[in-house]
């Protein structure tokens, strides 16, 4: 960001330039990877799955973010306590 | 002697390749370099007019493919430097006219005698652009600072790591104002964006529709700031560190800041 737009941001002047760049970085970053949302919202799912499978999960708290520049995915998993691989969730006594 | 072979292209139309082509060409050929312009835009030529040179043609590219004509015939000589040249596109065939084999041996055979081989890229993704790219040893990437130029630059780059590996990027029509008002992306977001190499940055200069009309490109220009920013363009590509300068020449943080109260 140059400093005369950052000065305008900080005189809360938002321009459309933010938008632009916020939007672009979306939209290259669904073309780098050749998928539709709909295939997005697929490896989502198996994502969730195969990791469930695995460990407990916190699966309303799992995020999975396609970084633009470097292109790189990162997932972050929140893992439940208190279970481990294989075992049944216990029942807190009392 | 081995000349480079250089693509400009963009993805998007309208962005500049062809006015960039011509100056780049022109600077070249000032700096004493044996230039060839190749019209890479079959059906929709262009450079000849930007160039000044249209009335002089005789034959033409894909004269040259179907061995109709010698490459030196179809060469037309630029009026300000007899080390450059332009091979001009066909104004009645196809893309498809030329196949990516048959670009890549005409620009063999051209680097044996030139130092740049210049091929102005068509817009879009398809044979064109194929063929335009089939030449080169290196890519330079046009863009304006707009979202569907740059989103097609990064379209394009993508494909170009393919075969000729990291282009280099001009940014063409960058707005001082518009960048301080905040309503046009930066020389930094589009780059963070496309995260190639900056090679230069062309301002919007009305001088440039002036030099079209006139067929004389602004880099022969040397008042124009277009002019001058396709001066630098033209000295890093020969290697030199020239600095990419603030845009507006003026344009340190006091100035801005000056500039910014005394508008409110
Ligand atoms: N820096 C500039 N400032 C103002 N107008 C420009 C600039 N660069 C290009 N133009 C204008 O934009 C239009 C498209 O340029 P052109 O070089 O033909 O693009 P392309 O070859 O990518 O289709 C032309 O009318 C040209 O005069
Ligand atoms: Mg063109």
């Amino acid at each position: 960001m140059a400093w005369g737009t950052f000065v305008q941001r900080l005189l809360g002047n938002k321009g459309s330039a933010g938008l632009a760049k916020d939007r672009l970085q979306v939209v290259v970053m669904y073309d780098r990877l050749g998928l539709s949302p709909e295939q997005m919202a697929a490896l989502r799912k198996d994502i969730m799955e195969t990791i469930s499978r695995h460990v407990a999960i916190d699966s309303e708290r799992v995020k999975i973010d396609f970084l633009p520049t470097p292109a790189e995915v990162t997932i972050t998993a929140p893992v439940r306590r208190g279970r481990t691989r294989g075992e049944e969730p216990k029942q807190q006594a009392g | 002697m081995s000349g480079r072979a250089i693509v400009i292209t963009s993805g998007k139309g309208g962005v500049g390749k062809t006015t960039a082509t011509a100056n780049l060409g022109l600077g070249l050929a000032r700096h004493d370099r044996k230039v060839v312009l190749i019209d890479g835009d079959i059906g929709l030529r262009n450079l000849d007019i930007i160039m000044g040179l249209e009335n002089r043609i005789v034959y033409h590219l894909v004269d040259v493919v179907r061995g109709r004509c010698q490459v030196r015939q179809a060469l037309v000589k630029d009026k300000r430097f007899p080390h450059l040249a332009l091979l001009p596109a066909s104004q009645i065939d196809q893309k498809e006219a030329i196949s990516p084999e048959q670009m890549r041996e005409l620009a063999a055979q051209l680097k044996e005698d030139f130092d740049f081989v210049l091929i102005d890229c068509p817009a879009g993704i398809e044979q064109g652009f194929r063929n335009a790219v089939a030449g080169a040893d290196e890519a330079i990437v046009i863009t304006t600072p707009d979202v569907s130029p740059v989103r097609d630059a990064d379209r394009v780059i993508g494909l170009l790591q393919n075969s000729l590996g990291d282009p280099q990027l001009i940014i063409n029509r960058m707005s001082t104002q518009m960048v301080q008002r905040g309503d046009m992306l930066d020389q930094q977001d589009v780059l963070d964006i496309l995260a190639v190499n900056l090679l230069g940055i062309v301002p919007e200069d009305e001088e440039v529709v002036v030099a079209g009309n006139r067929g004389s490109p602004v880099v022969l220009n040397e008042k124009s700031q277009s002019g001058q920013a396709y001066g630098r363009i033209v000295r890093r590509i020969l290697g030199e560190d020239v600095p990419i300068p603030e845009l507006n020449g003026h344009g340190g943080i006091f100035h801005r800041l000056g500039k910014l109260f005394s508008r409110r």
